[in-house]
């Protein structure tokens, strides 16, 4: 009985130590990153050299297709390379992935790169923990020319760029289209609206109380795309030096009017139940849905034998004006110097034009280069796709989403205040002022 | 049996429990101290673990946020609703399925499934169920001329249909109970009783509910606890926003959202215990009322 007490008790210590020795081994290759002398004899830049195997850890959120497309690229990356792996680790849904980097970092075992939202950035930055990557861009022998560096979308450059800092590179960048359908518009004699008024008009043709179609779906996420609106009608959302919101103003209200305006005639719906318009519009039950191109899959999935379908660039107010959405690659500071160059180096081949094209014509993302946009594959791929064109027509009114620390409070208050608005719970004068007043609260603890 | 205590039998005990404790420990005991100590951390630099300020100003500020407020009247209205419908029903369905029925081990094992059954997964077939256009709910109350009710999409109407799939959901859980204590009832009474002529319902309410109250009052106290906690019926029901415009945010949602949505864990931490606070308060009510009303 004794001896067996005692092989318990070993057990059990033993499985203690295991698990707290777990942590200790992340840390083991990080001292010998300064050792590597530089070989050319520079005297600035990057002066680091891979001269042996070096596998990375590349944290992400794509899932079914997309999970595929990405393993298939980074397997061509891997092949390219003499020692550089880079291990794909999926991470669920973009939910999971900021939870799993944020208790990673708190646990110091975070991967060399990750998928992150602009916001996400913001608040990693603060922290110092992503890696300025200037410096890799501007070094002579691993880096961009001017050319290859201005080539990358505009709007995405600067999305990723922080007090002039290069923090990430874009990835899968999508935008919000207009999709509409073809057999109603052709019934009523419609062309795809390029106006507001156009839009408010298209819609109240299309609505038909008898077939219970509503003209206009709009998604649930409205506090997301809200700026957007605001934008359109000449506004300002949020002014990002000052951390100041500004959308409670005449041209924010003339938002909000407009898209309450069609919601009380009963012209346009949110998706409510049905959680992403893409379902209700493949089934015919609204003419026109303004959503995500990353949605483009499914949309083609819902309509799939109920509709045919076609997709233009939003419609202007004012200006035209559209957010360009989804999630760019950042390096973590806490990798080693071989570690961070080895990710530069796929970052580099993740948004090479060949990669890029690959990438869109796969998924629906956008491609991230202007050069790309010239391709002949990209080209003749959007002649026989066009709505997978449409997103990139809209890249001079482009903008990225406000980033500021607290974005996510800040998105949700404003959802929910322009959803009670349109939902009928308030009026707009009220809805408009709180969710500034909220939205505002937000930025400030956040700071 | 009944052996004298010395210090190696407690430890022997200690060393068997020791599995049990070190689990409860590690994902019970530390997290309820941590997350009281952290209710305190008013500046906090999460990734480097240092704490800069400690003070109130976390509770101050969810006692000053409606959204706070709006979570626990929603959660109450949820305790409400859901509470004593649950228990009368399944205080009825037990008692049929006590009776000499066809089929009693089929209706049993069919009341049951919804509890064992991913909260997930039932809330995408309710979704269907109380969807507007092509509903069953709204299809089924169609044929007495109701027109169709936004269940889901209607912030009046959110907190009901919680509150429909919620008492659904907890039927099965709540009939084993009663059904283990109905059987528990000698049947001696009842015989006795038909012998002086009481009708059904008479025996129902003098020997029935009067036996049953300890079953009664146990059930009460884990509906009202588990109740206070939902969480998962509204992330699932509503495709992860807690209703439209935020009409059926509940408590454990607001928590939810200020931890990992926000990242601010004083917030949560300060949430989490008032919640704890008010469930506390609860339950020592019920147990004074239960000690005086409940014959055991």
């Amino acid at each position: 009985m004794k001896r067996f007490l005692l092989l318990a008790i070993t057990a059990i210590l033993t499985f203690a130590l295991a698990a707290c020795s777990n942590g200790s081994t992340a840390k083991t290759n990080s001292s010998n990153s300064e050792k590597s002398d530089s070989k050319n004899g520079q005297t600035s830049g990057i002066t680091t050299t891979i001269d042996k195997p070096v596998t990375i850890e590349f944290w992400h959120a794509m899932t079914g297709h997309l999970g595929e497309t990405l393993q298939k690229m980074t397997d061509e990356f891997n092949n390219s390379q003499e020692n550089i792996t880079v291990k794909l680790v999926s991470q669920g849904n973009y939910g999971d992935l900021s939870k799993k980097v944020m208790a990673s970092a708190k646990a110091r075992t975070l991967p060399v790169m990750s998928q992150a939202y602009e916001d996400w950035m913001t608040q990693y930055i603060q922290n110092d923990l992503i890696t300025d990557l200037t410096p890799y861009v501007q070094d002579e022998k691993y880096g961009w020319t001017d050319e290859e560096y201005n080539d990358i979308v505009k709007v995405f450059r600067d999305a990723n760029t922080w007090d002039g800092k290069l923090y990430g590179v874009p990835f899968n960048k999508s935008t919000e289209i207009l999709y509409y359908n073809t057999d109603m518009f052709k019934e009523n004699n419609l062309e795809a609206p390029t106006t507001w008024e156009e839009l408010r008009n298209a819609a109240q043709k299309l609505t038909n109380k008898d077939k219970k179609v509503v003209g206009l779906g709009l998604e649930n996420s409205i506090g997301t795309s809200f700026p957007t609106w605001v934008r359109q009608a000449g506004g300002t959302f949020l002014d990002e030096g000052s951390n100041k919101i500004m959308f409670d103003s005449p041209e924010g209200k003339e938002a909000l009017e407009f898209l309450n305006g069609m919601m009380v005639d009963g012209i346009a719906r949110l998706a409510g139940e049905d959680e992403y318009m893409s379902n209700p519009f493949g089934r015919g039950d609204t003419g026109i849905y303004i959503g995500s191109s990353a949605g483009i899959p499914f949309v083609s999935q819902a309509a799939e034998g109920n509709i045919n379908w076609s997709a233009a660039p939003l419609p202007k107010g004012k200006v035209g004006a559209t957010s360009f959405q989804g999630t760019n690659i950042t390096v973590f500071s806490s990798a080693t110097d071989e570690e961070k160059l080895a990710a530069w180096e796929y970052l580099k081949f993740m948004t090479s034009k060949e990669q890029t094209v690959f990438w869109a014509k796969e998924t629906g993302y956008i491609p991230v280069r202007t050069s790309a946009l010239e391709d002949p594959t990209w080209k003749q791929y959007i002649e026989e796709n066009p709505v997978y064109g449409v997103g990139q027509l809209q890249f001079e009114s482009g903008f990225y989403d406000p980033r500021p620390v607290g974005a996510f409070d800040m998105k949700n208050v404003v959802s929910k205040e322009v959803q009670s608005v349109l939902l009928g719970q308030k009026k707009v004068d009220q809805g408009l002022a709180d969710a500034a007043k909220g939205a505002q609260d937000a930025l400030d603890k956040a700071k | 049996m009944n052996d004298t205590p010395t210090i190696g039998k407690t430890l022997k005990a200690l060393l068997y429990l020791a599995p049990a404790l070190l689990i409860i420990g590690t994902f019970n005991i530390y997290p309820i101290i941590k997350s009281f100590l952290m209710s305190f951390y008013t500046d906090y630099d999460y990734f480097k673990d240092i704490v800069n300020e400690r003070g109130l100003s976390n509770y101050s500020y969810i006692f000053q946020d409606p959204e706070f407020w709006l979570s626990m009247k929603n959660t109450m209205i949820f305790v409400i609703g859901v509470v004593p419908i649950s228990i009368i029903l399944s205080l009825g369905i037990a008692v049929l399925l006590n009776q000499k029925i066809k089929f009693r081990g089929f209706f049993r094992t069919v009341y049951f499934i919804p509890f064992v059954t991913s909260v997930v997964a039932v809330s995408i077939v309710w979704r269907w169920i109380f969807h507007t256009q092509y509903g069953l709910l709204n299809h089924f109350l169609g044929f007495f001329g109701v027109s169709p009710i936004k269940w889901l999409s209607d912030p009046q109407m959110a907190m009901p249909a919680l509150i429909i799939l919620a008492v659904w959901k907890g039927l099965g859980y709540n009939i084993i109970i009663f059904l283990a204590g109905l059987q528990n009832i000698n049947q001696q009474y009842y015989l006795a009783a038909k012998i002086d002529g009481a009708s059904s319902w008479q025996r129902f309410k003098n020997i029935t509910v009067p036996l049953l109250s300890s079953t009664t009052f146990f059930i009460s106290i884990i509906s009202i606890i588990n109740s206070f906690k939902v969480f998962d019926e509204v992330f699932a029901l509503f495709g992860g926003q807690p209703g439209p415009a935020n009409s059926a945010q509940t408590v454990v949602y607001y928590i939810f959202n200020k931890f990992y949505g926000e990242w601010d864990f004083g917030v949560a931490s300060a949430a989490a215990y008032a919640l704890f606070i008010v469930i506390f308060i609860l339950t020592l009510v019920q147990l004074y009322v239960g000690k005086r009303k409940v014959n055991y």
